[in-house]
């Protein structure tokens, strides 16, 4: 799988769709883990309960049964140690003494008559006698010196003695602790793995989508031949790919229409034309008196222009529905623009128009170069049908980025006024114009149908100035050097 | 020279036979493909002619079948389509020529020509070119008149250059745009005719007897005789 894009993996969607869905994840088996928390909590504590309540009632009833002499407190302590050894939840500890268990009894007075477990139990009486516990149920007590703190059941016995039994809650929360941190271990680990999976699932998945448009984007407004990938799978992408090429195909079989349109158009208005231009030649060729001669080459001439029209309205059409066939070769701008400039001088020099060109050396582009050389010799027939006697004409030839600017001004009197919004439609042109309206048809046609942009206005201080911005697509379609553009003078 | 035209509309089937046999060429003309196959096989021509709109078939693939049946004469290919299609590009490449209809009889004669020089190369090419008392020397860029050396551009010798090699025939102005400036374009202006009226100021200029003549409606000639 190749990845060609040059964006950062983070802006990519199937980042963020990741993000997203294991953020989705993470929450959900937070939450499962919460409630699975809080179950084993309660039912570790329930259970505690249970344990403290029935032994509490045990040790109550050996309290009150066993004589008061003097193995009382030996009798009652060695079945609270017992107990104590029988506490649930309880982790192996090395110590010799049980501190996560007490047993206590308080005197009638308030005086601490047996003491089971760690410590003298003076600070458990007191905090016992501090928080006035409830008889029917095991409650929390916090001690001071003991971190954690203890469950806690008390019994009253028959003598008015009261006797509690705790169990600290140490191990509890060391058993929750021990669980909190194992999930916490694998909900990362599944979390990373999740987000692994559906990172590189949507990526696949999208590269299909990056393949798709890449290969849509190279379909160029004019080259409809080729089409987008499809992959083996039939999921949503293929449909993708399959109505993207359903749409290619109608959309080229529609072009072609077009194409056969002109074609024979240009083929049915072309052969009579040869014909006819043929005709009047030979006759021009037998005719050695000037007064026939005349008209005969006057209409040979009147021909060529319908010719040149012809040619002109039916690439303007194709063009106006993107569809103007292009032979691309290799056109240096820089080149082609100081031969015009040969060309055109002589001419606009005997109107006294004055023609500048600033170019900063060889500015390559791709593109067809009869249409480029005939949009090129337009902009020029365009100046010299138009200026006044003495203007100037200056071409500004840049490329900024991935384009190539040309900037054609004048000194003129510009565009004139009525027929400004409408500069590139057919059959505009000025009223003291005698073209055939065709010719910034043409050219904007051109750039179109390059992938490029114009715009034509005209300046603060006079004249028109015309732009032109051609893309210098070079990477997608092959160049072939033309023998034709690549003169030297 | 032997031509076969391969052209079906009879109209310009018949200028064409009667201008081409006018400049010198033994014509044979055909109106099929099948046709043409069979005068290909039966006799040896010099050029052939293909338009390339035929009844039975597509003029490329007509030129490609002659080719296999030997026929290794140059071909000149007449298209009624606008954009130049990428096979007859590459035949083009091959050595052969095209023209777009409709065309001046002076262009189709002039590549006719080239086409036949190109596929016999005779001797060296000459470094001098004379005509009249026009000279011009190719290698030292320098061009006389009556012995007198002419002040030409760059530009204006190339002109000159083309219509001393074209000596006694016409020109076209698309011909000259092409082959002096290597573009197929038409202008609606005069550029051309400027480029010939400065060059004829200097050539003609001082002269009892102008060489460069304008012929309305076709093109221009370079005077021989």
């Amino acid at each position: 799988m190749s990845s060609k894009t040059d964006k950062p993996v983070m802006r990519s969607a199937a980042w963020r769709i990741s993000l997203w869905a294991t953020l989705a994840f993470a929450c959900g088996t937070l939450l499962v883990f919460v409630f699975l928390h809080q179950f084993v909590a309660d039912d570790i504590g329930r259970r505690s309960d249970a344990w403290l309540s029935g032994e509490v009632e045990v040790l109550g009833d050996v309290a009150e049964h066993t004589p008061k002499d003097s193995v009382y407190d030996r009798v009652v302590g060695e079945v609270a140690e017992l107990a104590g050894k029988e506490v649930p939840n309880r982790l192996q500890s090395d110590d010799v003494v049980n501190d996560s268990v007490f047993f206590l009894q308080e005197g009638t007075d308030g005086t601490l008559k047996l003491w089971v477990g760690a410590g003298n139990g003076e600070p458990n009486l007191k905090a016992i006698q501090a928080k006035n516990l409830p008889s029917d149920r095991p409650v929390d007590l916090h001690v001071s010196g003991f971190s954690t703190p203890f469950r806690v059941a008390s019994v009253r016995i028959g003598d008015g003695s009261r006797i509690y039994l705790g169990l600290s809650e140490r191990d509890e929360i060391r058993v929750l602790r021990n669980l909190r941190f194992r999930f916490f271990l694998v909900w990362l680990a599944l979390v990373l793995f999740g987000f692994g999976i559906v990172f590189f699932t949507t990526r696949r998945m999208l590269s299909h989508v990056r393949g798709i448009t890449e290969a849509a984007s190279r379909i160029g407004r004019t080259d409809l031949s080729t089409r987008v990938p499809m992959t083996s799978h039939n999921d949503e992408v293929t449909q993708l790919a399959l109505t993207l090429n359903h749409m290619l195909d109608r959309i080229e079989s529609s072009m072609h229409q077009l194409h056969t349109i002109t074609d024979s158009l240009a083929h049915d208005l072309r052969s009579p034309l040869t014909a006819i231009r043929g005709k009047l030649e030979s006759s021009l060729s037998t005719t050695r008196d000037g007064e026939h001669a005349e008209p005969i080459a006057s209409a040979i001439e009147e021909l060529d222009r319908l010719t040149d029209f012809l040619n002109k309205s039916l690439d303007v059409a194709e063009a106006k529905a993107d569809a103007l066939r292009l032979d691309r070769s290799e056109i240096d701008m820089d080149e082609l623009l100081r031969i015009m400039i040969d060309l055109y001088e002589p001419s606009m020099s005997e109107r006294g128009l004055k023609v500048q060109l600033m170019s900063s050396g060889p500015m390559k582009i791709v593109g067809d170069a009869a249409l480029i050389h005939r949009m090129i010799a337009n902009l020029f027939d365009n100046e010299l049908k138009h200026l006044p006697d003495g203007c100037s004409v200056t071409m500004k030839l840049d490329s900024q980025d991935d384009a190539t600017t040309l900037l054609v001004e004048d000194n003129g009197p510009g565009f004139p006024l009525e027929i400004r919004p409408h500069l590139f439609e057919r059959r505009v042109k000025g009223r003291e114009s005698n073209g055939h309206g065709l010719g910034l048809a043409f050219v904007e046609a051109v750039v179109r149908a390059h992938g490029g942009t114009i715009s034509a206005s005209n300046r603060e201080t006079g004249g028109a100035v015309i732009i032109i911005s051609i893309p210098l697509s070079a990477v997608e379609h092959p160049v072939a050097a033309s023998p034709e553009v690549a003169r030297s003078n | 020279m032997r031509l076969l035209l391969i052209e079906d509309e009879l109209d310009i089937q018949r200028f064409l036979r009667h201008s081409l046999e006018e400049a010198g060429y033994q014509v044979e003309v055909a109106g099929s493909v099948k046709r043409a196959e069979q005068l290909a096989v039966e006799g040896v021509y010099d050029v052939l002619i293909v338009d390339l709109g035929l009844p039975d078939g597509d003029g490329i693939s007509a030129i490609l079948r002659l080719r296999q049946l030997g026929v290794k004469a140059p071909v000149l290919i007449l298209s009624a389509r606008r954009s130049v299609d990428d096979r007859v590009r590459g035949l083009e490449q091959g050595g052969d020529d095209y023209l777009t209809k409709p065309f001046a009889l002076a262009e189709l004669l002039a590549r006719l020509r080239n086409l036949i020089r190109r596929n016999n190369p005779s001797a060296n090419e000459a470094t001098r070119l004379r005509v009249l008392d026009l000279e011009l020397d190719l290698l030292r860029r320098e061009a006389t008149r009556a012995g007198e050396t002419l002040q030409l551009t760059r530009q204006e010798f190339v002109l000159l250059e083309y219509l001393c090699r074209n000596a006694g025939r016409v020109v076209t102005r698309s011909m000259i745009l092409d082959q002096v400036w290597g573009m197929r374009i038409q202008p609606d202006t005069n550029v051309v005719d400027v480029h010939i009226y400065r060059l004829r100021g200097k050539v003609d200029g001082k002269s009892q007897q102008p060489l460069i003549r304008t012929l309305r409606g076709v093109g221009y000639v370079l005077k021989d005789r």
